[in-house]
């Protein structure tokens, strides 16, 4: 047994050297819910601009929101980038936010940040239908362009879509629906019933259905603008589709996370997200979201695919204070069958 | 077998178990059941709406109903395997070959199985559509999630029990051939009676191991089918409810807490009768407990196991070798690139993590099978089931528990590799425990009691008689503990770091992020370096354990 204490021993002396906090002048730690492929590109011009290394880490909302709450008393994340507006909602509730107002602040529009300061919108985001081509032509459809069409028969169990309890896309087509049916809950909630009828499988991650509609497991995947771009970038034979009756206009943003060990630093890279330099990158790396800074540059594709989509402009106060009973009424109604 | 606690090398032994799973089990679960059913007072606040909901209801009884099913389809299958490579005179590369694919759903990510078994039997999948021409599959639900399960988690069960069935002593099995007794009948009363607690062990990992899973409901249960680890992963995910989240966890205890002592109970009933490994073993014969259309049944089933498994797994190969399979079936080597340059971090992390885990859980996990097994002292039970508890529970809740227990000084570990490693040795360690439980409960104590009398300390008796009897169980664990190591995710997703990062990490965020190509790379890259160190874990093994119970030192298949 004396031989197993050494051994101990001697692998947690190891440990303690080799754990190093990390925190530097001359360093931000992110923590994201964007794609590393998204955000990557994006940090990197920053630190070749300023010389300041971003680390970061890529969790999903809730997952990011449950460990900032965790981490409470000695934050390890300097700054939360990339995350839909709801995440912020409950990240403020948890007070692991504080507020913190760009030189830029005041250019960004209302409905796209916090009135307090606590969060702002980085990029705007959307819904969009995106329908296997193949499978349409042999079915002999045509790509959907309003809500209703996807209470077709003919779209049994062809339709994936997100879980409404995994935050951001479902988020995002609650509300578009909601917003599309006139704020008139009820038809909202009703409509939802009819097409859980046709949804094959809601998946838990918010553009999951991307690749099973790339591959032809399903016809029509429900998800973000982003996912919809990546796949027919990739090769897939996608069909990208708005409905008529619109869909909400969500947020991605940006916030200095409470007790920043890193505060100075953060801040700065936080002033640099809301400069035109930064905001012309979501065109240049092909993120396929809309800038919030007036006057950036948008993606000439993203611009023509945007003048068929009418944006339903989302109350932000609203969503955070409903977004759990939304959820809630979606679980014990529209999923019950 | 009574030793009381004045032995001077028992004692420390325990108090040591015992701190550590004080430290890094009770610990960071006394935080959250505080932070859960705390407030400003005891409360049960956080459970009241849970228990309105129709889907955490629906979820107790589905989980518990999966967690059955799997067992026993997991159990039956690793059984049949097991007497089919150890029993049926098989050549032997066929019996790499066998232990090979089956390894495969085993040592990949969670993720990695159940969306390589869409590919192939989901709908347009290339089984069920390409060549049955089946056009409405639905893989979604219960059928999809046992189905995934059972294939992830058997080989668990054909581990432990390849061990078991290797270790029973022929020269019973021939007696009573010499009595009479037909091959059926001698399999009935002599080989399953002798592989009972083995079975049972086997039943309890991977019934176990279903209650925690989450990865696999996540992507194929569904709404239709809520099971507990889902829900509580989405309570605290999607409705940033940790309280709710957590206490949907605890509710999983229950389940595991009963699966557990009714696998003791059943055990110990059966007392010493599963004496196979005395000090007087004649040499051993030839099986013949196996008839031919036995055999062509077993080579039947098994055989399309595997090549379900096979062809799930060449799909993901597939997937990992074009530039985006479905889309541009071109060949190309980017995705291996990228994991070469980009990912390069999280694979030297990973294997790192990996290596400090194996000869620390594998030590804990066959002290602690000894302390079980062997001795006396007041506790035994409660460390028992205290050290199997991280098992139990989903890895979400552990993660939640550790993050909370260590994120603050004098405790600060997050951030460190400390931390990653201790999650899996006292979250995976299990498969030893009960490996070394097993393979002792096959050994006579006569034989440590001659080292005893013979004047041997204790801690002599321990290194030198029952560490190489244990050999094959520690061998098993160490393998799990690194199998796990590379591929776990639901606890490590919360401990992760700017510092250490994961290649689990990194493939889920390919499935999520459709990066299929590069998480298909990273699951080629881990099921390789896997295979590789369990070659690598059974030579050295071979070696060590030359001459000394040649029979389970063929645990893993040469």
């Amino acid at each position: 047994m004396d031989a197993l204490v050494k051994v101990l021993v001697a692998v947690s002396v190891i440990f303690t050297m080799t754990a190093a906090p990390a925190s530097a002048a001359d360093t931000v730690n992110v923590y994201t819910a964007w794609p590393e492929s998204l955000s990557q590109p994006i940090f990197k011009a920053y630190t070749a601009k300023t010389g300041v290394a971003i680390n970061f880490i890529r969790l999903s909302t809730g997952e990011l929101v449950a460990r900032a709450t965790a981490e409470k008393n000695n934050p390890r994340a300097d700054v939360i980038w990339g995350a839909p507006g709801d995440g912020f909602a409950a990240a403020k509730e948890a007070g692991i936010i504080e507020p913190y107002k760009s030189p830029t602040w005041g250019q960004i529009p209302a409905e796209l940040k916090d009135r307090d300061g606590y969060y702002t919108a980085v990029s705007k985001n959307t819904l969009v239908f995106m329908s296997n081509a193949k499978l349409l032509k042999e079915k002999n459809l045509k790509p959907p362009t309003s809500w209703n069409d996807l209470l077709d028969p003919a779209y049994k169990g062809q339709i994936q879509t997100a879980d409404a309890r995994t935050s951001g896309t479902a988020l995002t087509r609650m509300l578009s629906i909601y917003y599309a049916f006139g704020k008139d809950e009820e038809k909202a909630f009703d409509y939802q019933k009819k097409l859980h009828k046709n949804v094959q499988v809601y998946t838990k991650s918010g553009g999951g259905c991307t690749v099973p509609a790339g591959l032809g497991q399903t016809t029509v995947c429900i998800a973000h603008m982003p996912d919809a771009m990546e796949a027919k970038k990739k090769g897939y034979d996608m069909v990208v589709t708005f409905p008529k009756e619109g869909v909400a206009a969500v947020i991605e943003g940006i916030a200095l996370v409470k007790g920043a060990k890193n505060r100075d630093a953060a801040t700065k890279f936080i002033d640099w997200t809301f400069s035109k330099d930064m905001q012309d990158l979501l065109d240049k790396n092909d993120v396929y979201m809309l800038p919030t800074l007036p006057g950036a540059s948008i993606d000439a594709s993203v611009q023509a695919l945007m003048k068929e989509a009418k944006l339903l402009p989302v109350d932000l106060e609203w969503v955070g204070k409903n977004r759990k009973r939304l959820v809630e009424r979606w679980v014990s109604e529209t999923i019950k069958e | 077998m009574n030793r009381s606690l004045r032995d001077p090398v028992l004692l420390p032994a325990v108090l040591l178990v015992w701190a550590a799973v004080l430290l890094f089990v009770l610990y960071p679960l006394a935080r959250l059941l505080f932070l859960t059913f705390w407030n400003g007072g005891p409360s049960l606040d956080a459970v009241a709406g849970l228990v309105r909901d129709w889907t955490n209801r629906a979820a107790l009884v589905n989980s518990l109903v999966l967690a059955a099913l799997v067992g026993v389809a997991g159990t039956a299958l690793g059984f049949m395997f097991a007497l089919l490579t150890v029993r049926a005179n098989l050549p032997s590369w066929l019996r790499r070959a066998i232990d090979a694919v089956v390894l495969l759903p085993l040592i990949s990510p969670p993720f990695t199985a159940a969306i390589a078994l869409i590919f192939a039997l989901g709908p347009r999948g290339l089984i069920s559509y390409h060549v049955f021409g089946l056009t409405k599959v639905n893989i979604y639900g219960l059928s999809g999630t046992l189905l995934s399960e059972t294939l992830t988690y058997f080989p668990v069960a054909y581990l432990t029990l390849k061990a078991v069935v290797a270790n029973i002593d022929p020269n019973l099995e021939d007696s009573a051939f010499s009595l009479g007794a037909r091959r059926w009948r001698v399999f009935r009363t002599v080989t399953l009676p002798l592989a009972t607690p083995g079975v049972a062990n086997a039943f309890l990992l991977v019934s176990a191991a279903s209650l925690a899973d989450f990865a696999t409901p996540l992507i194929l249960a569904g709404t239709k089918f809520p099971v507990l680890p889902t829900q509580a992963f989405l309570q605290i995910t999607g409705l940033y409810d940790m309280r709710g989240g957590a206490a949907l966890c605890f509710l999983l205890l229950v389940p595991a807490l009963a699966i557990f002592i009714g696998q003791r109970r059943w055990i110990e009933r059966r007392g010493g009768s599963f004496v196979t490994v005395t000090g007087k073993v004649g040499a051993a014969t030839r099986v013949k407990s196996l008839s031919p259309p036995a055999i062509v049944v077993l080579g039947v089933v098994c055989g399309l196991v595997v090549l379900l498994v096979l062809i799930c797994y060449l799909l993901i190969l597939a997937a990992s070798l074009v530039r985006g399979l479905g889309a541009d079936n071109t060949l190309s080597f980017a995705h291996y690139a990228h994991v070469f340059s980009g990912g390069l971090k999280a694979v030297r992390d990973t294997l790192i993590i990996a290596t400090l885990c194996m000869p620390l859980g594998g030590l804990f996990a066959v002290v602690l099978g000894f302390l079980v097994a062997r001795t006396q002292f007041p506790g035994r039970r409660a460390l028992e089931f205290a050290a199997m508890m991280n098992y139990a529970l989903p890895g979400t809740i552990v993660g939640i528990a550790y993050l909370l227990a260590f994120n603050d000084p004098p405790l600060a570990l997050t951030g460190t590799a400390f931390i990653l490693v201790v999650c899996y040795v006292f979250r995976y360690s299990l498969a030893g425990t009960r490996a070394t439980t097993a393979v002792l409960a096959q050994v006579d104590p006569s034989i440590e009691e001659a080292s005893a009398s013979l004047g041997a300390r204790r801690d002599v008796t321990f290194r030198r008689i029952v560490l190489p009897l244990v050999r094959p169980a520690l061998l098993a664990g160490m393998t799990v503990l690194f199998i796990r190591a590379m591929t776990a995710i639901s606890a490590t997703i919360f401990l992760v770091s700017l510092n250490w990062s994961l290649v689990t990490v990194r493939i889920l965020e390919g499935i999520t992020n459709l990066e299929l190509g590069q998480a298909s790379a990273f699951s080629m890259l881990v099921i390789a370096l896997v295979y590789l160190a369990v070659v690598i874990a059974s030579l050295a093994m071979r070696r060590l354990n030359a001459g000394s119970l040649g029979q389970a030192g063929a645990l893993l298949g040469g």
